[in-house]
């Protein structure tokens, strides 16, 4: 049985609305809720850890460390963003950037292993997921391919 | 010599031994008297005195890419056809000072130094008073004028002439503006053996020849120089289909066609078409400046949309290739002027076809692009 | 010599002398933003033309530099200025605009303006609005910005989305909590953050991710670098805002500011004096025309 809690806090996020009360269900009996303060580490590139997490307030940096630079800030997550998507994929070997929180705030943490095993065993719900999470990476794709143009740049250093 | 009434629409003989008197009594006016000369092996407009001074018996064969000066059988003075000279350097000079600054406290306005001309055009074909019109709308507009332009503009005296022998390249029976001049003129030629036949177009154009007596032509003279006109409207050397156009050339799935690729890979930028077309009005500014930094001006020239300066910003160019620049003017031309300014911005003269040097023939590539998109 | 023929018009009296010669205005202060960019605040030293000139938000000037040529640059100030200022702020980047960047307060520069269409404040009262900008696009949008906060009760919830490269390219950030105190939610994004930066990293357009609008009585204005621009559209329409209700201010070459010079067209439209601000249902038809 999950916890009402969680299920009130889900059911804010606009896309678990439109779940059936029985998906809502088992997606709460994976997750737990979390509070973060602000500089808090979440996880760094490199980790194991197995946690897929959607920001219900507050905000959280993605940050790559490149040598010689330090920690780059290259993405931040906004209220009902999803972060460590990555760790849902099939293929899941360790995290690939780090995560930090920026102000405090609260999360929504879903086991990821159990995640995977729920949509493999109800394939109706499965897709469901996959779809939102196809919709996630597109726009950080979109974000990143964007931020990779480097529009803002000064005209001169862009052609040199 | 009957003594005639004349007034607007009257059309008078006048013996060509007589035309200098008219120039005479254009300069006794104010007039610099303009008009065509054989230079360069080419028409050349440029300053005339006399009617010896314009290209008699002289005819032209035009082509894509092709222009030949070729002696004719008749003394005619305007059986040619213009070169790559166009009116339009009268008006909108392809050079022009448009201010001087001196460096006081501050800076201050040196005043200008040359009185705008007046000029008396001889010779101006259908196509030519056509394009005067079209750059009238682009200079001289409710919300803004050109200065230069209009000085000049109202300054002037035109005698329009009537087309007989059209050149391969032209095609002004298409976009309705000739072989017969049409519009607004002072005086009209329509050249038989030994004499013109002047219309009069204007209160100016009359005022000029009330101050002589002429003829009234004879019927039969009339007939034959109206023969000759309706025999020129059938010997256009091409024809442009004009049905589909601007739509043609405006529709967004019709800027992508493939038919853009193909005449980029002939067109050569080199903006001859631009700089022989008598409506094309695309200008730049260039600045200079004394050695000391103390006496600034600001020079207007003739741009071209194929010049890849001509669409720089900062950072880049919006149209990089060949084929955006081709596709631009084309697309302007024949397509987005008529919104801009009511009207096409072709009046079928052919020069851009006949100075391409590399005989791309705007009407076969219109045709092809409408083949395509439309097969 | 007496002539017969009537005499040409003279000059036409009252031509206004902006079109061809700039009007001669002085440097009063020059405010650096960040690198590479300043506003010039111009004072006309004619009192006429300081009297008479009036420009409209999203407007923009030919500024004059005697020897080197003139530059199209949107106003950055308040339409209103009490003390009748124009600022410009501009980003040294050509011939014309580094040149002005060696200028110092009491030089002289040359003016021709106001030109072009302007952000359409009046039409859009009433309306929620979400002002989106990036990197220059902020300057062209601040005289609008002024405007609301000067009308404040005229429109709805207003939110200024801002983007750009990096935290220390931010400009006016000492009147950002000014225009927050009007009610003007700001939402800044950065493409690179650094561990100091708490605003958000990313881009202009995701804000439409994270927020929900009202398409039936949103306006959205747009101006920065083109990429973006396409894509605060693309994000604008997907949520059904009506193309006529989102507006984009253009740059493209310009040398006249009058639709005769032909270098800034795009279709049958001068940018110079048909735009730079138009309703995207007008440049719907050519927006993913390349090169065009």
């Amino acid at each position: 049985m999950a916890n009402p809690e969680v299920i009130a806090e889900l059911k804010k996020i606009p896309w678990f609305g439109t779940l059936s009360p029985e998906h809502l269900e088992k997606l709460a009996e994976i997750t737990t809720l979390r509070a973060v303060r602000a500089g808090e580490t979440l996880f760094k590139e490199g980790d194991k850890q197995d946690y897929v997490y959607i920001v219900l307030e507050g905000r959280v940096a993605l940050e790559i460390f490149v040598p010689h630079r330090g920690k780059v800030r290259i993405y931040t997550c906004e209220q009902h963003d999803v972060f460590g998507w990555s760790s849902v994929t099939p293929l899941v070997r360790q995290r690939t950037a780090g995560a930090t929180a920026v102000l405090n705030g609260r999360l929504a943490c879903m086991d990821a292993e159990k995640l995977r095993q729920i949509c493999d065993e109800d394939r109706d719900l499965g897709y469901l997921v996959m779809r939102r999470l196809a919709n996630v990476v597109a726009s950080r794709l979109m974000v990143t391919r964007l931020q990779l143009i480097d529009m803002f740049a000064h005209p001169e250093e862009k052609n040199a | 010599m009957l003594d005639i009434t004349i007034s607007r629409g009257t059309t008078v003989a006048l013996p060509k031994t007589e035309f200098d008197l008219l120039l005479a009594d254009l300069r006794e006016n104010g007039y610099q008297t303009v008009g065509p000369r054989v230079q360069d092996e080419s028409i050349v407009y440029t300053d005339i005195q006399t009617l010896a001074d314009l290209p008699r018996g002289v005819q032209t064969e035009q082509d894509a890419g092709r222009f030949r000066l070729v002696q004719g059988a008749s003394n005619n003075y305007f059986d040619f056809i213009p070169g790559a000279d166009s009116w339009k350097k009268f008006l909108f000079p392809p050079r022009v000072e448009l201010f001087t600054v001196r460096k006081g406290k501050g800076w201050e306005y040196a005043e200008a130094e040359a009185a705008t001309p007046r000029y008396a055009l001889i010779g101006v074909r259908g196509c030519e008073l056509a394009a005067i019109e079209i750059q009238d709308k682009i200079f001289i507009r409710p919300d803004f004028y050109d200065p230069t332009y209009r000085l000049r503009r109202e300054g002037l005296f035109i005698i329009a002439v009537n087309c007989l022998h059209p050149a391969g390249t032209c095609f002004c029976a298409s976009m309705g503006t000739g072989p017969k001049a049409q519009g607004s003129y002072d005086l009209c030629l329509t050249e038989l053996d030994d004499v013109f036949l002047v219309e009069i177009g204007s209160e100016l154009g009359r005022s000029l020849l009330a101050k002589r007596k002429y003829d009234l032509p004879s019927a039969f003279v009339q007939n034959i120089a109206n023969q000759r006109l309706s025999r020129a409207a059938q010997e256009m050397g091409r024809v442009l289909d004009t049905s589909d156009l601007p739509g043609l050339l405006t529709e967004p799935e019709n800027l992508e066609a493939a038919h853009w690729d193909e005449v980029a890979k002939r067109c050569l930028s080199c903006g001859n078409c631009t700089q022989v077309c008598p409506t094309c009005f695309c200008w730049d500014a260039t600045d200079s400046v004394n050695l000391n930094a103390t006496r600034a001006s600001r020079t207007r020239v003739w741009d071209s949309c194929f010049n890849p300066a001509y669409s720089h910003v900062f950072g880049g160019n919006t149209r990089p290739t060949i084929r955006a620049r081709y596709r631009q003017w084309l697309t302007h031309k024949f397509g987005a002027w008529k919104e801009q300014f009511g009207t096409l911005g072709c009046t079928g003269c052919g020069r851009c076809i006949t100075w391409c040097p590399a005989k791309i023939d705007h009407v076969a590539e219109i045709a092809a692009l409408r083949k395509e998109v439309n097969p | 010599m007496t002539s017969l023929l009537p005499q040409s018009a003279p000059p036409t009296a009252g031509h206004p002398g902006k079109l061809i010669q700039p009007d001669w205005a002085e440097i009063v202060r020059i405010t650096p933003e960040t690198e590479g960019i300043s506003t010039f605040w111009l004072r006309f030293i004619d009192p006429q033309v300081r009297e008479r000139y009036r420009f409209q938000p999203g407007q923009f000037n030919m500024l004059y530099l005697p020897g080197y040529g003139e530059a199209a640059i949107s106003m950055s100030s308040d339409p209103e200025d009490e003390e009748r200022l124009v600022g410009h702020t501009v980003r040294f980047v050509g011939t014309v605009t580094k040149n002005i960047g060696r200028l110092k307060v009491g030089d002289v520069i040359g003016v021709r303006g106001p030109f072009g269409t302007s952000w359409p404040m009046k039409q859009i009262e009433g309306r929620d609005l979400v002002l989106a900008c990036g990197g220059i696009g902020l300057p062209p949008l601040r005289p609008a910005i002024y405007h609301i906060i000067r009308n404040r009760e005229k429109y709805g919830k207003v939110t200024l989305l801002y983007g750009a490269r990096t935290p220390k390219d931010l400009m006016y950030p000492e009147e950002h909590e000014e225009w927050k105190s009007h009610d003007i939610s700001m939402e800044i994004s950065v493409d690179r953050g650094d561990e100091n930066w708490d605003g958000r990293v990313g881009v202009v357009p995701m804000w439409f991710y994270n927020f929900r609008i009202d398409p039936r009585n949103t306006a959205v204005l747009t101006c920065g670098p083109e990429i973006m621009i396409r894509f605060v559209i693309y994000e604008g329409l997907a949520r059904r805002i009506p193309a006529e209700r989102i507006f984009v201010s253009l740059e493209r070459n310009m040398k006249c500011g009058q639709g005769s010079c032909g270098h800034c067209q795009i279709g049958p439209y001068f940018i110079c004096k048909d735009g730079p601000v138009f309703p995207f249902s007008v440049l719907q038809r050519y927006v993913n025309v390349e090169e065009y």
